[in-house]
């Protein structure tokens, strides 16, 4: 299986400054700053079909192309690590295996968007990341990779690491603009998109470690060539699935995108645990629709995804088994919701906090059966939210009322948990 | 422009408008809780979600979603009527509906859409909030649990008022609008943030359960504090002022106030006014009937004729003054009338009349977001015009204009973004600006054919920025970068406040100004010039109606003097408070004692009071109709709101019967007079008392630009002596605002303000208690000690009767003190 983002990994540790080189890493670098404009990098990007990695998989190139050109004034760059979704760590696992995908991609995508001053926004709790990624920062602008007049063109640029002060919703976009402002990480509005107005003001451009980390092989191997690494027709490019939950082996393991969710599980994880049944998945992150048994043939790419009910999202996938109980699985995920909301915002400060107490209720036996109208009201209303955090709040809950109804249903009317005793 | 459709009407309106603008616009009310009109939209509330039909699928807020072309949004569907209410619904479940004991209860948006929504069973229910109430200060009552997240009242703080002492704390169902690490309130207490707050959570305390929303006369009027003029609504009950009513359509400012005009009302119903006329009678005062009252004084006034003395505070109504003007200069023949000390009122009626021809200067309040370089001569313009204040902040923040500020110290607006303050030593202006004249001239910066370029040239010779550097402390190149920013800026306006606190913002200062502004061909021009800033509501109108000396009478000092002296006969004192508020108070007093007659009319038997021989209870602004002319030429209307205190009379009706029994023609009424203003002011030309209607009028001005070469006035200095400059406190205005609860609660006594390293020297801490001494007296005063000020620098501001900073002034624009524990 051909390894883009995993090339470099060695088994125990990350890769070296020397060994990155040594296979071709910042070879791209150099072919661009030398042989390739802005311009053509950007288009190059926008050719290889590549979608964001973050969740919501906007394609990268089209982002990148909506930074007004020729405005004077600074431009920003940001690389969003701060990867707190419940189920989340493929870009941890990148980062702690290699930072130097990362470090070329951003140095790339900062050249096509004529941007002097890149960060890197990165959870806190993520350590080793941090530490590799500033030696490899301070590596590469020793080797002249980075900083001033890079590889003697007019070319500069410089990244700088910044520890996010850590909570989940700083990974939003705009917060996380707001958070390295110094600010209270609320969510700002859009429009305007932080494309046109962001950092400071300026056009800024947020894609995540993963996104930014692809960027090099493109580059150097080719718009078509990326292309060419899915699975299915329209995909492009691999995927970092990392999964979790009931499987005999939960891996982070880069496959083509467009892989079947079934083979995820069974083939690279290994099926289910020992005497385990396969109940449910969340494909995505915790912001995702449950997907049933029924789902398990969809290629993992965003609009298939997105066909059967629920999101590609990060590529997290979680696996539920004939134990598990969703509806204590589904008040897990709105308790940290419920917790993380910023506040902002009526439906989701209140609204959240309200679907937690219903599913309390229906999880210990008292709930009703116009608690599933109140439910799916909440669905469809937290919809209407300040930003796309209560939205993806409700989509697991959403998941389980499409899904799973008759599981909710059976809580009200035997008034228990039927999985508990 | 962008057309769409709204409800099946089509709008048209400007590209950058919001859904919510555009509905407003024809009419259409969206529901919403988090939206003021004067801040940055929010999206918070989620109440004001529309349907959008090329946005189909989901609700759109209309707050944040700009219009575009050929949209077609409805405003109320089944389901848009169903996300409100669940909105309602979820915002009500800890909430604690205390409305029967809720001070907001009948101006609560909350409860108002509650009930339009008929959310009249909750299907939710909960615990409710359980947040401390802040009671820690006497203005603001903060109770959280009542809170929306409306977020309105941190972003008033931080957009408009600039102080930032609100932000949300903590996240979830537990975030909260907080303070700095959750502590008590601590700040300008402008009460911005109660104006603004939809529900009961920032709430009054002067006011807490003292009315009924409902049960309050709502009536119209202009406060009577600074000369910004804001407009105000009283909230009136049982013949009582209980509070002032926010109105966010009301003057340039939209109903914003500092803390004076809200909470500052209590003189009106104070249990101290004077309700009675008082006559002293073997050294004690005796109450007495007008009839009594007005005989004696007219008796005395009759006989002092030309020799009668007359001092005025700018607080009356133009009727009032005008009635001084006819009483003391018409009927009486003495032209020893003045207001204002004299020296606080000659940068209008002496230098801008030099300068312009015209006793106002030609800017107005407008001018001051439309700008695009703002030069402030004093910090201190945000402490004695707040909200004048506010608009510098608004003209930075939103309209990105410059602000340059020439001061004697930093103050809060020297922290705005990009503002360069230029600290000089104290007394020095004149030579400053006169090196920034200096340098437009030298380096060819003034606009082509003015008239007296080559004399002003040659005045100004000496004012090269090098020695002027010498004398201000200011780096040459300092100077001439300023200069340089001044005249290349598109649009510029110099604001220049003035009043008792600031003998050194007098005629000359008021003509070296002038002169950069036409040197730079910036008078009448939108957005530039110069805006002369009069302390007093009525300053303006004072200039305008000629209360002032213009036939070689005396001047407000010298006619204290001419009391003490024999030379003023009788002295005639309306509601000015020289005891208090004229420099060198033993000379004041001293006079006063000696003066064969002297009358007071005023609210209180102030300082100033006691030593009349007749006092006579006047009323407040909000006891009578009248207009007062504000900073920037707005002429605007008050209404009676309640009886007056007592016996208590207008000045207006006090001044009529003197007149008339002088044998003076008796007015009628204040329409009358008003319709004489306008017949005999050539600025007040056309107008009608019906014709100001809400907005007011602003006056026309024609200068007449003309430069005058000042100079420098020499600048006291002596070794081991520290600087002393007066001023005005930010809560306070004149004396009066020492009769109001907010500024007294937040600023009750004088001090003295010192820098870091002048405390450090003289080895006294914030709070000591500390002596300032100077040639003329010495005074006791608390120490206030902070980053502001210059080493060598003193301020103090002059307002308090105790311990009054005016022992020790005498009238220069610097008195030189030491100051010791
Ligand atoms: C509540 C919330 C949390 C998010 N957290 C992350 C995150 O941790 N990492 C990330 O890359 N994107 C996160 N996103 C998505 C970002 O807002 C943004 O879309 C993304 O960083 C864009 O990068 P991409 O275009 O490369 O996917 C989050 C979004 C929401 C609404
Ligand atoms: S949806 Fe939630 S996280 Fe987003 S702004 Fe609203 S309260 Fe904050
Ligand atoms: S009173 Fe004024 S300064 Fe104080 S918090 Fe409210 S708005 Fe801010
Ligand atoms: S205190 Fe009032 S203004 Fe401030 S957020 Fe709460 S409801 Fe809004
Ligand atoms: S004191 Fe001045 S600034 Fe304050 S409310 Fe009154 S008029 Fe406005």
């Amino acid at each position: 299986m051909e390894q883009v983002l995993f090339r470099h990994n060695r088994p125990d540790r990350s890769v070296t400054f020397e060994e990155y080189c040594a296979e071709g890493g910042f070879d791209a670098l150099k072919k661009a700053l030398t042989a390739m404009t802005p311009d053509e990098v950007q288009q190059t990007v926008i050719d290889s079909g590549l979608r964001g990695r973050g969740g919501a998989g906007f394609p990268t190139g089209k982002k990148w192309s909506f930074v007004p050109r020729n405005l004077p004034g600074p431009r920003w760059l940001i690389c969003n690590g701060d990867e707190m979704e419940p189920g989340t760590y493929k870009d941890r696992v990148l980062l702690e295996k290699n930072p130097f995908s990362l470090i070329e991609g951003v140095t790339l995508a900062s050249y096509a968007l004529g941007v002097r001053h890149a960060f890197i926004f990165l959870r806190r709790d993520y350590e080793t990341a941090a530490a590799n990624l500033q030696a490899g920062i301070d590596a590469a602008k020793k080797a002249g990779l980075l900083g001033e007049r890079i590889l003697g063109t007019e070319f500069s640029c410089d990244i700088d690491l910044h520890l996010s002060a850590g909570r989940y919703i700083c990974g939003e976009e705009t917060a996380l603009i707001n958070a390295l402002e110094g600010k209270r990480p609320n969510p700002r509005q859009k429009p305007p998109f932080p494309a046109v107005k962001g950092l400071w003001g300026g056009p800024t451009v947020v894609n995540n470690v993963e996104t930014l980390a692809n960027v090099p092989a493109i580059i150097a191997n080719g718009a078509a060539w990326f292309k060419g690494l899915a699975r299915n027709p329209e995909g492009a490019g691999t995927k970092l699935f990392c999964v979790s939950g009931s499987v005999v082996n939960p891996v982070c393991i880069e496959l083509p995108i467009g892989t079947p969710l079934r083979e995820i599980i069974d083939q690279a994880c290994g099926g289910l645990k020992p005497g385990k049944k396969f109940k449910a998945c969340i494909p995505g992150g915790a912001s995702t629709q449950f997907l049933s048994e029924a789902h398990l043939d969809v290629p993992m790419d965003f609009d298939p995804v997105v066909k059967v009910g629920s999101r590609l999202g990060s590529g997290a996938i979680i696996v539920f088994d004939e134990g598990h109980c969703l509806v204590e699985a589904t008040l897990n995920l709105i308790k940290f919701f419920a917790r993380e909301s910023c506040g902002w915002c009526t439906p989701c400060r209140e609204g959240l906090q309200f679907v937690k107490e219903i599913l309390e209720r229906i999880e210990r036996g008292g709930g009703e059966e116009r608690d599933l109208d109140l439910l799916r009201d909440h669905t469809r209303f937290l919809s209407y939210a300040f930003c796309a955090f209560a939205p993806g709040a409700m989509s697991p809950l959403d998941g389980l009322l499409a899904n799973f109804e008759d599981e909710v249903r059976e809580h009200i009317t035997r008034k228990r948990c039927p999985l508990k005793g | 422009m962008v057309n769409l459709t709204i409800d099946n009407t089509q709008v048209t309106v400007a590209k950058d408008a919001t859904i919510f603008d555009a509905a407003k616009s024809v009419g259409i009310k969206i529901p919403i809780l988090c939206h003021d009109k004067k801040l940055h939209p929010f999206g918070g509330c989620r109440m004001c979600l529309v349907e959008v039909e090329q946005m189909k699928g989901r609700l759109i807020p209309a707050c944040t979603t700009p219009v575009t072309e050929g949209m077609i949004v409805r405003t109320t569907t089944d389901e848009i009527v169903k996300a409100r209410k669940l909105v309602l619904e979820l915002l009500l479940l800890k909430h604690p509906l205390d409305c029967p004991v809720c001070d907001a209860a009948g101006d609560c948006d909350l409860q108002n859409l509650t009930y339009e929504y008929k959310v009249n069973c909750n299907q939710f229910s909960d615990e409710k909030f359980n947040h401390a109430i802040d009671y820690e200060n006497p203005l603001i009552e903060r109770d959280m649990n009542r809170c929306i997240h409306c977020g309105k009242c941190a972003r008033i703080c931080d957009e408009i008022v600039s102080y930032g002492a609100y932000t949300f704390i903590n996240r979830g169902i537990e975030a909260k609008m907080g303070t700095p690490f959750d502590g008590p309130l601590s700040c300008e207490f402008c009460g911005s943030c109660i104006s603004v707050c939809p529900v009961g959570a920032l709430i009054s305390r002067p006011f807490k359960f003292k009315a009924r929303w409902w049960a309050l006369n709502k009536v119209k009027s202009v406060c009577s504090y600074c000369g910004t003029g804001c407009q105000l609504t009283l909230g009136v009950k049982d013949n009582k002022v209980l509070t002032t009513v926010y109105d966010e359509n009301q003057g340039f400012h939209n109903g914003q106030l500092c803390t004076r005009g809200r909470f500052a009302y209590q003189f009106v119903n104070s249990d101290n006014r004077l309700t009675t006329p008082l006559i002293k009678k073997n050294g004690k005062f005796v109450e007495a009937g007008w009839d009594e009252a007005l005989k004696l004084v007219s008796e005395k006034l009759g006989a002092a004729k030309g020799s009668v003395g007359a001092l005025t505070t700018a607080h009356l109504t133009n009727e009032e003054l005008f009635l001084f003007e006819k009483l003391f200069r018409g009927t009486l023949g003495s032209d020893n009338i003045d207001h204002s000390a004299g020296y606080a009122h000659a940068a209008l009626t002496e230098g801008a009349q030099k300068a312009f021809g015209t006793v106002t200067s030609p800017s107005e309040i407008a001018d001051i977001q439309k700008t695009n370089l703002l030069l402030v001569i004093k910090t201190d313009a945000y402490e004695t015009h707040p909200v004048l204040g506010f608009e510098i902040n608004l003209g930075v923040k939103r309209q990105g204009v410059s602000l340059r500020i020439v001061s004697d110290k930093k103050g809060k607006i020297s922290r705005l973004p990009g503002a360069k303050t230029s600290v000089h030593k104290p007394g020095t202006e004149i030579a400053f600006v006169n090196a920034l004249a200096n340098v437009i001239i030298a380096e060819n910066l003034a606009v082509a054919g003015v008239a007296g370029l080559d004399q002003l040239k040659a005045a100004l010779a000496d004012y090269t920025p090098e020695k002027v550097a010498a004398v201000t402390g200011v780096a040459a190149e300092e100077i001439v970068a300023l200069a340089k920013e001044y005249a290349a800026a598109e649009k510029a306006l110099i604001m220049l406040p003035i009043g008792l606190g600031y003998p050194g913002h007098d005629a000359a200062l008021a003509q070296a100004v002038a002169n950069l502004a036409i040197l730079t061909g910036r008078i009448g021009k939108e957005g530039s010039g110069l805006l002369i800033m009069g302390e007093k509501n009525n300053s303006q109108g004072a200039a305008d109606l000629g209360i002032y000396p213009k036939n070689g009478g005396l001047k407000g000092a010298a006619i204290i003097d001419g009391a003490a002296n024999g030379q003023v006969k009788a002295l005639f004192i309306a509601g000015e408070n020289p005891v208090v508020s004229y420099p060198n108070r033993k000379k004041v007093e001293a006079a006063l004692e000696k003066a064969e007659f002297v009358v007071v009319s005023d609210l209180f038997l102030t300082e100033t009071a006691q030593f009349a021989d007749v006092v006579l209870p006047a009323v407040s602004f909000a006891e009578k109709n009248g207009t007062f002319t504000s900073v920037g030429r707005r002429v605007q209307q008050i209404n009676k709101a309640v009886k007056p205190a007592g016996l208590a009379k207008s000045d207006f009706e006090i001044l009529n019967d003197l007149n008339a029994a002088l044998s003076g023609k008796r007015y009628g009424n204040v329409a009358e007079v008003f319709g004489e203003i306008a017949a005999t002011v050539p600025a007040y030309q056309g107008l009608t008392l019906s014709g100001l209607g809400d907005e007011g009028a602003v006056l026309p001005v024609a200068p007449a630009a003309k430069l005058n070469a000042v100079a420098a006035p020499a600048v006291p200095a002596a070794a081991g002596k520290l600087a002393l400059v007066t001023g005005s406190a930010l809560y306070h205005s004149g004396t009066l605002s020492r009769f109001g609860e907010g500024p007294m609660y937040v600023c009750g006594d004088a001090y003295a303000e010192l820098s870091e390293a002048d405390a450090k020297a003289l080895k006294i801490e914030e709070g000591d208690a500390i002596t300032v001494k100077s040639d003329v007296g010495s005074v006791s005063l608390k120490a206030k000690v902070g980053k502001r000020l210059p080493a060598g620098v003193v301020f103090a501001p002059y307002h308090f009767a105790d311990a009054s900073i005016n022992t020790v002034t005498d009238g220069a624009a610097v008195t030189l003190v030491t100051v010791g524990k």
